[in-house]
């Protein structure tokens, strides 16, 4: 057995368009699944009613359903069900936002509720319209308290575009997998790719379990 | 209005101001009104009961693949977070390695790389099959290893201290002290991971192209043409299962804390 390196360093280029698109999708995919994510989350705060059966129902959805067969299905059957072209990257950006809303849902739903209650009340007795008691109120704490399950979250979607190369979008996987075809060197590329993936996703899992404790030491329990 | 916005439920009162339910309703007319209607009459998921025992041997992967993420992860998460705890240094540095690299990079990553690259290094090629076996026990135990370790941590320093104190061998110290604690404060959380190896067999399944219930699924699809109805019907399995599994899990982990208290 032996370890190229010189034909990953040849090939670098592949290898940081592959990254790119992942880093890319990913960023797409968080703002989009942020959008969904407010959505279903006012929906899931209401006690009760049909928007709130409703996302509870889109939660539960696209919390069991594997991301996996979700890509795979909205590969295949979205484009046919609404007679629509999409291609590979719109399909990758929506599956990962419909499960991604699921999650961020979840996220919001319980920045929202760490705010404490009585400062929501203290504004709405103020008189202060809802947009503010919003943006002003329960926003800035909120997002204090969702920055850790946030980075979390981040991390499990760079996670997910990894399955994108089984519906053909030239991330890091399908990438080395080309490349790995055409020079033999598998084992070369792939390990490249996975400290490539490595590099990325640590950091922020780091990050994450630092924020993590740290509010647990601020809140103290 | 206001009281409504005096709950901790504030936005549900945003959400009935901005016409929340019309927007809801707008959306849903939307989707119906575009849906290929020619296409949704023609459905047809009778065929999918000819290709029945593939599908049936597919879930047999599927569940054999879950049962053994389960057991590897269970057995090797246990060992691995003893381990974590060792007073040698090296161990817990390779321990912590080890779960950090398996944590933090994509299972098909490693999916591929034991397919592909591995064999390499060894000399002894595996089947599909055995490479998905392994890569899913490997990763489940870098995962399981963790919970344990917070299964661990959580038992009372006293406790350990106490049967330190008693002079009891580090053996008895930890099948009769320490794990039966840390195993009942974790039950939910290692039944809970266990449903994300369940979802995540199907990677194995497309990724090195193992015959498992998704691949099945598809493999009908490909064969018939018909892709939404065999498609569609896997991923409403995955659907329920997933989501009966997670109720159960969710119930147990209520009785379990009311049974602390």
């Amino acid at each position: 057995m032996s370890f190229d390196v010189n034909i990953i360093l040849r090939y670098y280029p592949e290898l940081l368009g592959g990254a790119w698109v992942a880093v890319w999708i990913t960023a797409v995919s968080l703002v989009c699944s942020s959008a969904v994510g407010a959505v279903v989350c006012i929906g899931r705060l209401q006690k009760h009613g049909a928007a709130s059966r409703l996302a509870t129902a889109y939660i539960d959805l696209f919390r069991a359903t594997p991301e996996i067969v979700l890509i795979i299905w909205v590969f295949y059957c979205l484009p046919l069900l609404f007679d629509v072209r999409i291609g590979r990257y719109g399909c990758a950006i929506i599956a990962l936002s419909a499960y991604g809303g699921a999650y961020m849902a979840e996220i919001f739903r319980a920045g929202v509720q760490a705010v404490p209650r009585g400062q929501i009340e203290a504004a709405n007795a103020l008189g202060i319209p809802i947009f503010h008691i919003v943006r002003r109120v329960i926003v800035p704490p909120a997002i204090g308290w969702m920055m850790p399950a946030l980075v979390n979250f981040l991390t499990e979607l760079l996670k997910a575009t990894s399955l994108l190369a089984l519906i053909g979008v030239a991330e890091l996987i399908f990438v080395a997998s080309t490349l790995g075809s055409k020079t033999f060197a598998y084992m070369e590329f792939y390990t490249a790719i996975a400290v490539i993936y490595f590099m990325i996703i640590f950091p922020l899992s780091v990050y994450a379990r630092r924020a993590e404790q740290r509010r647990l030491r601020r809140t103290g329990n | 209005m206001i009281r409504a916005g005096t709950r901790a439920g504030t936005l549900g009162g945003l959400a009935n101001r901005w016409g929340f339910h019309a927007v809801l309703l707008a959306l849903g007319a939307l989707m119906l009104a575009n849906l290929n209607w020619t296409l949704v009459r023609s459905f047809e998921f009778a065929f999918i009961w000819e290709y029945r025992i593939a599908l049936i041997n597919g879930f047999g992967i599927t569940l054999l693949l879950t049962v053994e993420a389960g057991i590897v992860g269970i057995l090797f998460g246990t060992l691995f977070a003893i381990g974590s705890q060792s007073p040698f240094a090296p161990l817990r540095w390779l321990v912590a390695a080890y779960v950090e690299v398996f944590r933090n990079t994509p299972l098909l990553v490693q999916l591929l790389w034991i397919h592909f690259a591995l064999p390499l290094v060894t000399g002894i090629n595996t089947t599909a099959l055995v490479s998905g076996i392994i890569g899913i026990g490997l990763q489940a135990a870098a995962y399981y290893t963790e919970i344990m370790r917070a299964g661990i941590q959580a038992v009372p320093r006293g406790q350990i201290e106490a049967a330190q104190a008693l002079g009891l061998p580090a053996r008895t110290r930890w099948t009769r002290v320490v794990l039966p604690p840390a195993i009942r404060t974790v039950i939910p959380a290692l039944l809970n991971q266990n449903i994300s190896f369940f979802k995540a067999t199907a990677i194995v399944g497309l990724g090195l192209l193992v015959d498992d219930f998704f691949n099945s699924a598809l493999r009908v699809s490909n064969d018939t043409f018909h892709f939404i109805e065999p498609l569609t019907f896997a991923a409403a399995v995955y659907l329920v299962l997933g989501w009966q599994a997670g109720r159960w899990t969710l119930r147990l982990e209520r009785r379990l804390t009311r049974g602390e208290r």
